[in-house]
């Protein structure tokens, strides 16, 4: 575990128990650095999605103590919710896309939400979605993109504001291992940045060789690999 | 977030989800023209009598067999009582001709019915500057037991039973209109409602990438704001048109045309128009308080 100095997120024995008796998390003490690139692995069901949840206040903890950037999550104010959530950019397992709507429009969402007017964004929304191999498709339905592709729009529309912290939550688990590794790439690239990331996955092959920080979800504990 | 930004989202989102927009304006506009017939007939049963009210009268109908000799007499005798304004003298004949008049395009209905069967009366109209209830009761007694007069009737009785009528139309119609009022927001509500659940994923969508709720209610209020509005104004053009429709139907009797009916006044229709925008944003309000959790 790297020092807790740079500690971007903290979690001081955090539990998470579903009524009656089944526990996500238990006690878990955890310290993820600025810069940092973990994978979070674990077997399906293990409580990676309920971890990340927490971590963008989604969901509460039962016990203990989350800090993001230095902020207590428990001391946020309904108001200062999207705040935090500016600073985390998500993606989703299962997308969350307007399927109704454009890639353009689901990627600008979340620059629009900052207040950014068309033209203001525009420029940056072309750079990510091409970045993601998707610019000749900018103007297409979502509903209209092959299950790797809507990946590629949720994982564009979680980096376009460009937020410190990166949660992935299992998002290569619609992709063949070429779009994953372009997948992981990118993470890379956006770690080389500076970006704080998050990958869950339950693709073993993703780490294996990997020099960076591994920490699997077992029976509710967090262990390194 | 500016207003200018919201506008445009509200417009984007009115022009994506045309079809739900449309709906629910559908049923502004019914919940606004039923609210507006109310008002209508309301408005109209006051003036009605507002303005017999103001054609105060003393009739004295006088015995039939009441030789002509004695009318100067009796008109004199009349004038000489305190806070008469006019007499007027109708004779049988008159009396007939009016009945022919108001009649008018049905005159028929009076043929073969002997000219002289209405009895000669004298209208009496009390001095507005003097006129209080009690002055036309004592007056109206005092005639009465005159042998010449067959039957004092004075106009104050009936316009009072049209105004206790009209009174009790009135809280029967504002009691109606708030029963409609609860009724109608149950139904707006929940068609209103019903869009905001069909959006509910592209509502926590918003959240989970950092929308204020700001920025997530500003599209939905203007949204329900112009559903509101565009609603009852669609309901007052067609209001209008009933109205008019009906009234060319009723306004061949020249009783109806006498009596000025009216639609509803410009200040009324800005209060239907700026309250249905309202209540429709306070109940989209209302839905989405559930999906922003405030």
């Amino acid at each position: 575990m790297l020092s807790g100095d740079q500690a971007v997120i903290e979690l001081r024995q955090v539990h998470k128990q579903y009524a009656p008796d089944i526990v996500a998390l238990e006690e878990v003490d955890l310290s993820i650095s600025k810069g940092e690139f973990v994978f979070l692995t674990g077997p399906s069901g293990a409580g990676k999605s309920t971890f990340l949840r927490m971590l963008y206040k989604a969901e509460e903890p039962t016990k203990g103590t989350i800090i993001i950037d230095g902020v207590d999550l428990s001391s946020l104010s309904k108001s200062q919710i999207p705040q935090l959530r500016r600073k985390v950019g998500v993606i989703f397992q299962d997308f969350k896309l307007l399927y109704n709507k454009t890639v353009f429009e689901n990627v600008a969402l979340s620059l629009e939400v900052l207040g950014l007017k068309k033209s203001q964004l525009d420029n940056r929304v072309r750079q990510v979605v091409e970045g993601v191999g998707l610019s000749g498709k900018l103007h297409r339905k979502a509903v209209q993109l092959s299950g790797g592709e809507q990946q590629r729009v949720a994982i564009a529309r979680a980096v376009v504001n460009r937020p410190p912290i990166i949660l992935a939550d299992e998002p290569t688990g619609n992709l063949d291992r070429k779009r994953t590794m372009e997948v992981v790439a990118l993470m890379e690239e956006l770690n080389a940045r500076g970006a704080t990331i998050i990958f869950a996955t339950h693709d073993d092959a993703l780490f294996k060789n990997t020099h960076r920080r591994v920490l699997k979800l077992k029976d509710g504990k967090i262990e390194e690999v | 977030m500016p207003l200018g930004i919201i506008f445009k989202r509200a417009l984007r989102d009115i022009r994506q989800n045309l079809v739900t927009h449309i709906m629910t304006t559908i049923v502004v506009a019914l919940t606004c023209l039923v609210f507006i017939f109310f008002c209508v007939f309301s408005i109209n049963l006051q003036r009605v009598a507002d303005r017999f009210g103001k054609e105060l009268a003393i009739v004295v109908y006088l015995k039939k067999d009441l030789s002509h000799e004695k009318i100067p007499s009796l008109y004199q005798r009349i004038l000489t009582l305190e806070g008469i304004e006019n007499v007027k003298f109708v004779s049988s004949e008159e009396a007939f001709n009016r009945l022919e008049n108001y009649f008018k395009d049905e005159k028929e209905i009076l043929e073969g019915v002997d000219p002289l069967f209405l009895p000669p009366s004298f209208e009496i109209q009390i001095n507005r500057a003097v006129y209080n209830p009690g002055r036309v009761i004592s007056i109206a007694n005092e005639i009465s037991k005159w042998k010449e007069v067959e039957k004092v009737q004075y106009g104050k009785e009936w316009v009072d039973r049209l105004e206790s009528f009209s009174k009790a139309v009135r809280v029967a119609v504002i009691a109606s209109a708030i029963l409609l009022l609860v009724m109608a927001a149950f139904v707006v509500s929940n068609t209103i409602k019903l869009t905001v659940y069909a959006r509910q994923d592209e509502i926590e969508i918003m959240r989970l990438v950092g929308a204020t709720n700001g920025f997530i209610q500003g599209p939905f209020l203007m949204a329900s704001f112009f559903q509101g509005i565009s609603g009852s104004l669609a309901a007052l053009i067609a209001g209008f048109f009933c109205y008019e429709y009906v009234v060319n139907i009723i306004s061949q009797s020249g009783l109806i045309r006498s009596l000025n009916l009216q639609f509803l006044p410009p200040s009324y229709m800005l209060v239907i128009v700026l309250v249905s925008g309202f209540f429709c944003m306070a109940g989209t309000a209302m839905a989405l308080r559930r999906f922003l959790k405030l």
